[in-house]
């Protein structure tokens, strides 16, 4: 069995600390979902659950199949779209919104079509939308720094510093910290936090219109755009030429069945992919799948006592989870910002895109995310797509592009 | 005054004009000067959005333009170069913020302070100082983030106005995309007019009227320069004077004059002060359009800033007919209108946010600004500002002018 010959040290502390940083940050995005859906502890427990087997399930299926390190992780996007849509979306209608994403990308995957896709997408577009919606994350920690001063402040700094020295666990610092300061501060209790097994709840799914538009197209959007794109684009640099077909195959087929439990589409990891894939995982890049197979197996025991965790996000303060989501997405917020405010070709569409989606209006209950791409989309093709003789004039013309 | 660039001087100045006189810079112009004279709607927004007396608001525009005119007359002319005079948008939006939390005569005492530093930062030609402390990007993530609610303000109107806001948005975009040399915002001002008169809106309140500025007494509060006249005046020097610099030079004009036209506008918010405005300055938008190569002959351009000024005086004391009729629109129109106005300089203002250097600063000092957070009375525009080079200063050192490793980067730079 050659996993038992290439299992090294740094390779499993790399799988341990993308699942530590996942916990962390981005998991915090999804108790905001499940706060804003007012569900229970145990429906919450089953979320959990099924988000992380299915990351353990498709990471360790595909780091072992394709012999590199493949991490995967939920759509953080995606979860950051739920915190708008519940708690007027119903738990069942989310369910059928996944089964619907997931049999899309499903199509996309196994017909090899995402590199087409991916570049159909008008830039800009995408990436406003993204930064739309997870924007309002990033203004949620000045609004708690105005509610509790203390905690807040202490966990900005401790981002900063901990960026500046390790960024790597600045996430892991900021929890640590956090928990710290939510403990002393603000009077936090961690004496309800007991091991304590996950129960997974199944729910029956519901397919509606609303749904499939204000949730499933958009968390296939972000969640190729978010996830898949700069997934794929770290593991090339890493220099793992594997194709995206099978990773985008599988990962779909897993929130399938996820799906039933509340757990939000799988997906291949963009925040904690770099950890696996880089020199500190293994020195040969051919032995570094065990990263990967071992972040699947840590997700494997998170998961069976994901009861724990969710007593640990709820014996603590609302606004401790909310900054740290926040921090955890200012680098997710500041990147896609600057992919579309970079470029001043498309950048009017962009803006109103981005606007439209930050402000969380909805219509016809459709949410700020679709209608954010469709306003957009329309803005692009008035202002800036080529239309014959038009741009001849204006080529003969340039100063009236720069007035 | 050594610091003070010279200029051509006035006293040839009429004769000249007449001589330099053309078609091309008549016209830009006058693009130029309906463009300012729109602008006051953004003023009207936000006055409304801040609740304040119409009466007050009437004034503002009519000073804007009369005021911030008769310095537009001056300085163009005296340097014979393109620099037409209006106020900050940024500033009148914080303007308008503040004035129900400190009180007008103090907002306007603190916009008498704005302008003296203005001046002293002038005189002193400490132009650059200032620029290298609080560095662009995080200015403008604070005006991005201060202007972001009258982009979402615009958006919301679909909701349950849809066709209106969908005739008066894709108006905007169609013109700008295929009438050359009418403002988009204009078009879009006639077409939301006509839609509301086809839809049965009530214009009997729409009257012509004459009115003129009128003098008030400054008073002054610490609370007012802190959360408004420090910003302002980091606006005035840090932003507009640069934005302005910035598009002359781009357009050839290489002996821009940074300092004087810090000193002038510092000198026109002093007087402001005193007549409801809340500052003077060189105007961004206006500059692109009196510069570029649309406005005729490089030396004759400066012709079509002084036709601004002109425009602007001659039609301050009858603004209140426009007031009149935005007045009659519904609470919407004023809105979408004030948002479209934005979209350009939103976007601009993003672009500089994050196109490069200071990008965590830039950040916080976006979201703060977007939180609105309140910090010992002093409102979120000064702690963004702060707060965003503070943070900047912690996390990316090395993009300040003055570390050492920018230093260093800048000797390689120049010696490869």
């Amino acid at each position: 069995m050659s996993l038992l010959k290439d299992v090294s040290i740094p390779a499993i502390t790399a799988g341990f600390v993308a699942v530590l940083v996942s916990y962390s940050g981005p998991l915090a995005i999804f108790f905001q979902a499940a706060q804003s859906a007012e569900i229970s502890t145990t429906m919450m427990t089953s979320w959990v659950w099924a988000i992380s087997i299915g990351a353990a399930v498709s990471g360790i299926a595909l780091s072992l199949w394709l012999k590199v390190p493949v991490v995967t992780a939920w759509s953080a996007p995606g979860t950051a779209l739920l915190v708008t849509l519940f708690p007027g979306l119903s738990l069942n209608e989310a369910v059928g919104a996944y089964l619907t994403a997931a049999a899309v990308i499903f199509l996309i995957g196994i017909t090899g079509s995402f590199d087409c896709i991916i570049q159909a997408i008008p830039p800009g577009i995408a990436s406003a939308m993204m930064a739309g919606i997870l924007f309002q994350f990033g203004v949620g920690v000045f609004v708690s720094l105005e509610a509790v001063p203390a905690l807040t402040l202490g966990m900005i700094l401790t981002y900063l510093v901990f960026k500046r020295l390790t960024p790597r666990y600045s996430l892991v610092a900021l929890l640590l910290v956090g928990v710290g300061l939510a403990v002393a501060v603000e009077d936090a209790s961690l004496e309800g936090v007991t091991l304590s097994l996950a129960n997974p709840q199944f729910i029956r799914p519901e397919w509606t219109w609303n749904a499939t538009l204000s949730l499933a197209i958009p968390l296939v959007l972000v969640s190729l755009t978010g996830q898949f794109l700069p997934g794929m684009a770290i593991m090339r640099s890493a220099g793992y030429n594997t194709a995206a077909r099978p990773i985008v195959t599988l990962t779909s087929l897993t929130s399938l069945v996820t799906a039933f439990f509340g757990g939000i589409t799988t997906v291949i990891a963009a925040i904690t992919a770099a950890i696996c894939t880089s020199k500190e995982a293994h020195e040969d890049p051919d032995k570094r799948y065990v990263a990967g197979v071992a972040n699947g197996v840590f997700y494997l025991i998170g998961g069976t006592f994901a009861g724990t965790i969710v007593l640990l996000f709820t014996s603590l303060p609302g606004e401790f989870v909310a900054v740290l989501a926040g921090l955890a997405l200012i680098g997710a917020i500041t990147s896609n910002l600057s992919a579309f405010a970079t470029h001043k070709d498309h950048l009017e569409a962009s803006v109103i895109t981005f606007i439209a989606t930050a402000s969380g209006m909805s219509f016809l209950g459709l949410g700020s995310a679709f209608w954010g791409v469709v306003v957009g989309a329309l803005a692009h093709a008035l202002l800036h797509r080529p239309l014959p003789g038009l741009d001849r004039r204006a080529a003969r013309d340039p100063a009236r592009r720069t007035s | 005054m050594r610091h003070l660039e010279k200029g051509a001087g006035l006293a040839s100045a009429p004769r000249d004009f007449l001589r330099d006189l053309n078609a091309d810079n008549l016209s830009a112009g006058v693009v130029a000067g309906i463009f300012g004279l729109s602008a006051g709607i953004i003023h009207i927004s936000a006055g409304t959005a801040a609740g304040l007396p119409k009466d007050f608001t009437l004034l503002w525009v009519i000073s804007y333009l009369f005021i911030n005119g008769l310095f537009g007359l001056i300085l163009p002319a005296y340097y014979r170069l393109p620099l037409p005079v209006a106020n900050s948008i940024p500033g009148a939006l914080l303007f308008a913020a503040i004035i129900p939390v400190v009180g007008l005569n103090e907002a306007l005492g603190a916009t008498l302070m704005a302008g003296a530093i203005s001046v002293v930062v002038a005189l002193a030609g400490w132009m650059s100082l200032v620029m290298r402390l609080i560095p662009m990007p995080i200015v403008m993530g604070m005006v991005a983030g201060v202007l972001l609610k009258f982009g979402t303000n615009m958006v919301m109107p679909l909701q349950n106005a849809l066709i209106p806001a969908v005739v008066m948005i894709a108006a905007f975009f169609l013109s700008a995309r295929f009438l050359r040399r009418i403002p988009p915002l204009v078009v879009t001002l006639v077409v939301g007019v006509l839609y509301m008169a086809l839809s049965g809106a009530d214009f009997a309140s729409v009257e012509f009227s004459f009115r003129m500025p009128e003098f008030i007494m400054p008073a002054f509060s610490m609370d007012a320069f802190l959360a408004y006249g420090l910003p302002l005046a980091l606006i005035l020097v840090g932003m507009e004077t640069p934005a302005g610099v910035g598009l002359v030079k781009g357009m050839g004009y290489k002996e821009a004059p940074a300092n004087a036209i810090t000193f002038v506008g510092g000198i026109g918010t002093m007087v402001s002060a005193f007549f409801n405005l809340h500052s003077t300055c060189i105007a961004a938008p206006m500059t692109g359009i009196c510069s570029s190569p649309e406005a005729g002959t490089h030396d004759k351009r400066w012709v079509a800033a002084v036709i601004v000024g002109i425009i602007f005086v001659v039609g301050a004391p009858f603004y209140g007919f426009v007031f009149s009729l935005i007045e009659a629109m519904p609470s919407y129109f004023i809105a979408i209108i004030a948002g479209l106005a934005l979209l350009r300089v939103i976007s601009s203002a993003m672009h500089i946010t994050f196109s490069g250097k200071h990008e965590v600063g830039a950040m916080f000092s976006f979201l703060i600004a977007v939180s609105g957070l309140q910090i010992f009375g002093i409102g979120a525009s000064f702690w963004a500002l702060i707060l965003g080079a503070a943070i900047s200063m912690l996390v990316e050192f090395r993009d300040f002018d003055f570390s050492r490793e920018s230093k260093a980067a800048r000797v390689a730079g120049e010696a490869t």
